[in-house]
């Protein structure tokens, strides 16, 4: 298996809209490695959405490659897309695009159904996984009965349904107040420090970007700047602020008190 | 979590949209499952039609051959026709009859070529009653007639023999016989008026008389008659017509005699209307001639019942797959994210579009079944709504409708009613799921070529 995820090769997106043609991606170069915490930032209009959009085979770039598990999925059929973006890939939305007229345990099994899991095995599975999001219990409740961080939470159950090679997520703590804001972003970090999930997080907040591992800056289509993020330090299980021991379930450090 | 779950928790999330929709739907289909019956029942109408009046016109010709040496003299005109009531105008009409003298009936029997002479006293008994009659074309009508006829019968044993004067298909008790007086035999629908049967007694206009036999009524409807058969005699001093008849049937000893005595009768007594095997036979001709146009007339409604047919069953269908086509046309768009969301977890373009052509054939036959009830229930209504309907009375059902056409006692006037059945029903069913199969085919269609990225760009 190779150690890149994700790697990405002068990928160019442009939009024609008449007359008039927009640079959405310009000759844009990006690798991830499996097991990668990454943020995406920048202003609106930098082209970070098109680039989600890209990676998860929702749209297909103008020109470039896009290599995807080892799989260039950038000239694809959508017949195939369909199988990657089912398998490989598990997409979280701000605005948790879950199926209001189903639970959140059939929300969760959704991904599964044209798999080849069985239905008890699907069952099984939406357990578990609502369980690690911290919903057991709710399995039943329908989207309007939990709040916005327990529907993020099926959002990222849902996600990590069918085991992908890589999450992401567009802006996935926009439509949260600061407490759940900061419960999702130590979520996916602890899914990525006990799980290995690669993560590929699209925000316009610096403070969520910085729990990151790594930090690229998108501007005008191309990745202008690239910073380390606190979640390195904190997968060595250290506070990144004293240095101090930490279990990855800590909110707070335990000698500093900040959060992490 | 099937499609079809999904499909159908779908539909229950906008119960009243859904709810509207399929009643709309369902009257589409109830149209549409109505139209089949109507056709069936006028096509059943019009071979029932046909059949009675190829039977009537075949017993008709029976009794016409059979009596070729009677004549009928009759004071009234119009009533004259033979054996009375079975094709002639309803009983007991409003005109009265005039009387002959039994002295006429005796120089009658003494004219040359003349075998026998039969009396007959028929009279409307004094009590009357009201009646409404509805037509094809919705009117109505109320009439006022006598509530039932009285037939004086001459029972001498030679003419109960040899000649057909006593009622027939008696039901209960006997037949009238000679020597038989105080005695009466009634029809059926006499039963409940007089309240008593076989043994009872009734009252004649205060004279009483014992009921020895009861027959079946002939004609049906408003040509349904009612009448008490007793001896000639009784009738006469019952109604106070001692002396009179009011019709004689008169019979010669030879075919060849029937147009001299015919033509002596007529000229001895210019009130008597003398009807011969000939003028029985021109009745039945024109009777025939009559028949034959109402069925020409039914084979057309039932043409035009057929186009008229096609073309609403087209409109319906039409009418119904455009509903299904905007409601789901509404939803796709209405759902666009979701099918956005759909496609970015994996559903493939199949997917998408067999969930919705799925919601779309539920919806259907969610209103298919409405429809069938609508319609097992409003069939005959919707049909006569809708098409023309099969008119027993020589004309399509939209015409105006004539109680006093001639000669459609004996017919009847029954037109078959239009009822769904069990595979009508189950057809309609199919036809509701191609229904919602192709009203949702280009909605679901266009779901699964929504483009991901763009779907999740959708508010």
């Amino acid at each position: 298996m190779s150690e890149t995820v994700l790697k990405i090769e002068n990928l160019s997106r442009i939009f024609t809209m008449g007359k008039r043609k927009i640079q959405a991606l310009s000759n844009l170069n990006l690798q991830v490695k499996r097991g990668e915490f990454v943020a995406i930032m920048g202003p609106s209009g930098s082209g970070k959405t098109t680039l989600l959009n890209v990676l998860g085979c929702l749209d297909k770039p103008t020109s470039g490659k896009v290599v995807l598990d080892e799989v260039d999925v950038a000239k694809l059929p959508e017949k195939e897309l369909c199988k990657i973006r089912r398998n490989k890939i598990g997409f979280i939305f701000q605005t948790f695009n879950l199926l209001p007229y189903l639970s959140a345990i059939e929300n969760v099994e959704l991904p599964m159904e044209n798999t080849k899991k069985s239905k008890s095995e699907r069952k099984k599975r939406g357990r578990e996984l609502l369980q690690l999001v911290g919903l057991a219990g709710r399995e039943e409740h329908r989207p309007q009965r939990l709040s916005a961080g327990e529907q993020q939470r099926v959002a990222i159950a849902r996600a990590l349904a069918n085991d992908p090679a890589i999450i992401l997520a567009d802006e996935p703590t926009g439509n949260l107040d600061t407490e759940n804001k900061y419960e999702i972003v130590r979520l996916l970090g602890n899914l990525n420090i006990n799980r290995g999930t690669t993560i590929v997080l699209v925000t316009h907040d610096s403070q969520v970007a910085s729990h990151t591992e790594r930090m690229l800056l998108l501007q005008d289509g191309r990745i202008t700047k690239e910073k380390q993020g606190l979640h390195l330090t904190k997968k060595k299980l250290m506070c990144p602020y004293c240095g101090t021991k930490i279990q990855p379930d800590d909110k707070r450090c335990s000698s500093c008190k900040k959060r992490l | 979590m099937g499609a079809l779950t999904r499909a159908v928790r779908n539909m229950s999330r906008r119960k009243m949209r859904t709810l509207l929709v399929i009643v709309a739907l369902g009257f589409s289909m109830a149209i549409m499952v109505s139209i089949p019956p109507g056709i069936i029942a006028n096509q059943t109408s019009t071979q029932s039609l046909t059949e009675r009046f190829n039977s009537t016109i075949t017993t008709m010709q029976e009794q016409i051959n059979k009596t070729s040496t009677l004549m009928e003299c009759s004071t009234s005109s119009g009533q004259g026709t033979f054996s009375g009531s079975q094709f002639g105008r309803p009983p007991g009409g409003s005109e009265r009859a005039v009387f002959m003298n039994e002295t006429e009936v005796n120089d009658i029997r003494s004219i040359e070529g003349v075998k026998d002479v039969v009396p007959f006293l028929e009279t409307s008994s004094n009590e009357t009653t009201s009646e409404t009659i509805s037509g094809p074309g919705g009117r109505s009508f109320t009439i006022s007639r006598p509530l039932y006829t009285i037939t004086g019968i001459c029972l001498n044993s030679s003419f109960i023999e040899n000649y057909s004067v006593l009622p027939t298909d008696i039901t209960v008790g006997r037949n009238l016989r000679e020597g038989d007086s105080g005695v009466l035999i009634m029809s059926s629908n006499l039963t409940d008026y007089f309240g008593v049967g076989v043994g009872g007694s009734v009252d004649i206009n205060g004279e009483s008389f014992t009921v020895v036999g009861i027959c079946n009524q002939t004609g049906q409807g408003f040509f349904e008659t009612r009448t008490v058969y007793m001896n000639i005699s009784d009738a006469q001093i019952t109604t106070g017509n001692t002396g009179n008849v009011s019709r004689i049937d008169v019979y010669a000893q030879d075919t060849s005699d029937v147009d001299g005595i015919a033509t002596a009768i007529e000229a001895a007594y210019s009130g008597l209307t003398v009807t011969t095997y000939k003028d029985r036979l021109s009745q039945l001709q024109n009777m025939q001639t009559t028949y034959n146009e109402t069925l020409t007339s039914a084979e057309s409604t039932l043409s035009e019942t057929q186009s008229v047919a096609t073309q609403e069953i087209i409109v319906a269908v039409v009418a119904a797959s455009l509903i299904v086509l905007f409601v789901m046309l509404y939803t796709v768009r209405e759902r666009t994210k979701e099918i956005g969301t759909l496609k970015a977890i994996g559903f493939s373009n199949w997917n998408v579009m067999s969930q919705f052509m799925l919601e779309g054939i539920l919806l259907s036959l969610a209103a298919g079944l409405v429809g069938i009830g609508i319609g097992s229930v409003g069939a005959p209504v919707l049909s006569g709504l809708l098409l023309p309907s099969i008119n027993p009375f020589g004309s399509s059902g939209r015409s105006q409708f004539n109680p006093t056409q001639a000669n459609f006692g004996a017919i009847g006037s029954r037109v078959a009613s239009a009822s769904l059945t069990p595979q009508l029903m189950l057809l309609a069913l199919g036809g509701a799921v191609l229904l919602g199969a192709l009203g949702s085919l280009y909605p679901a269609w266009r779901a699964s070529r929504t483009r991901p990225a763009e779907a999740m760009r959708y508010e």
